[in-house]
């Protein structure tokens, strides 16, 4: 190797290999920092990485309980659905409670509630007491009450 | 001649070394502050949408959630990230909740921006009572 050779791996190649993997450390402790923002620092358990993956979404179904419309409760509930998890069935469940609530057809709202029956036998057994417990949750009308459905003498869903 | 020239090489050899050492010493500084602020091409890079969603549910989780600036700036990019999975009829509902919780505001909600949202919607109540309630409400 020539002497311009050498002082060239001396002074410019030597400095920027030892750069370039400074920079790649930077990166990762970087990253690693960014990572553990909002008291993220650990990785999530995959059951719990599922739960936070589907947070924005049930937040967003939350609030549209609360306040929303009911084609809005519909829509969200409806799209919330279709991407739940086959084992989540207290939240399919209740998604199915508070479409049926906002429902305002007594044949949709039977077969919404029957529905929820097939998700979970043991909350059929208690369905208007499960109801009541969504309607205490929603601050606006329609949902905010026991739909008719429910009323004294009406047909109740048979248990599957 | 060859007198002078003897010590003349001693010297500079130390400072050479010193010289060289020192050229490094600045070069892994410089290298490890650009790879800490992310400058190109030494960036985060994309946010894939399963990792924006975990840590954008992670906050939404937090009643008041607490995080250094650095923190709800990348937290804006996730937002964005999440936002685009979603379809546009309830993108709003999205922004809302975001605009509620003050996602893209450091925690602190950004209630005329809700309003304007919430409005837009047509939901039943868009009273600032409401949406304090709702901002109580929108977590997983």
């Amino acid at each position: 190797m020539t002497g311009a050779a050498l002082r060239a791996v001396k002074w410019v190649v030597g400095p920027l290999v030892v750069a370039a993997l400074a920079a790649r450390l930077g990166q990762l402790r970087g990253e690693a920092a960014r990572a553990g923002y909002f008291g993220g620092a650990s990785a999530p358990a995959p059951a719990d990485d599922d739960a936070l993956r589907a947070a924005p979404l049930r937040a967003a179904g939350n609030a549209t309980w609360a306040l929303g419309s009911a084609d809005s409760v519909k829509e969200i509930a409806k799209w919330e659905l279709d991407r739940l998890a086959e084992a989540d069935v207290d939240r399919r469940v209740q998604l199915l409670l508070r479409f049926g609530i906002v429902d305002t057809n007594p044949d949709g709202q039977a077969a919404i509630f029957g529905q929820v029956c097939v998700a979970d036998p043991k909350v059929c057994d208690h369905l208007k007491d499960a109801a009541e417990r969504e309607t205490r949750t929603r601050l606006v009308s329609p949902g905010n009450h026991l739909p008719l459905f429910f009323l004294a003498g009406h047909p109740h869903v048979p248990s599957l | 001649m060859e007198g002078q020239a003897a010590p003349a090489r001693s010297v500079p050899r130390s400072s050479r070394l010193a010289a060289v050492i020192a050229s490094y010493a600045v070069a892994a500084a410089l290298g490890y502050l650009v790879g800490v602020k992310g400058v190109p091409p030494f960036g985060a890079g994309p946010t894939s949408p399963r990792r924006a969603a975990l840590r954008v549910g992670r906050v939404l989780g937090q009643a008041e959630p607490q995080g250094p600036p650095e923190a709800w700036e990348a937290l804006k990019s996730d937002v964005a990230v999440v936002r685009e999975d979603w379809p546009p009829a309830l993108g709003k509902v999205f922004d809302l909740v975001v605009a509620a919780r003050g996602l893209r505001n450091g925690g602190k909600a950004d209630w005329a921006e809700a309003q304007q949202l919430c409005r837009a919607l047509k939901w039943p109540r868009c009273d600032q009572a409401a949406l304090e309630d709702l901002r109580a409400r929108s977590r997983p």
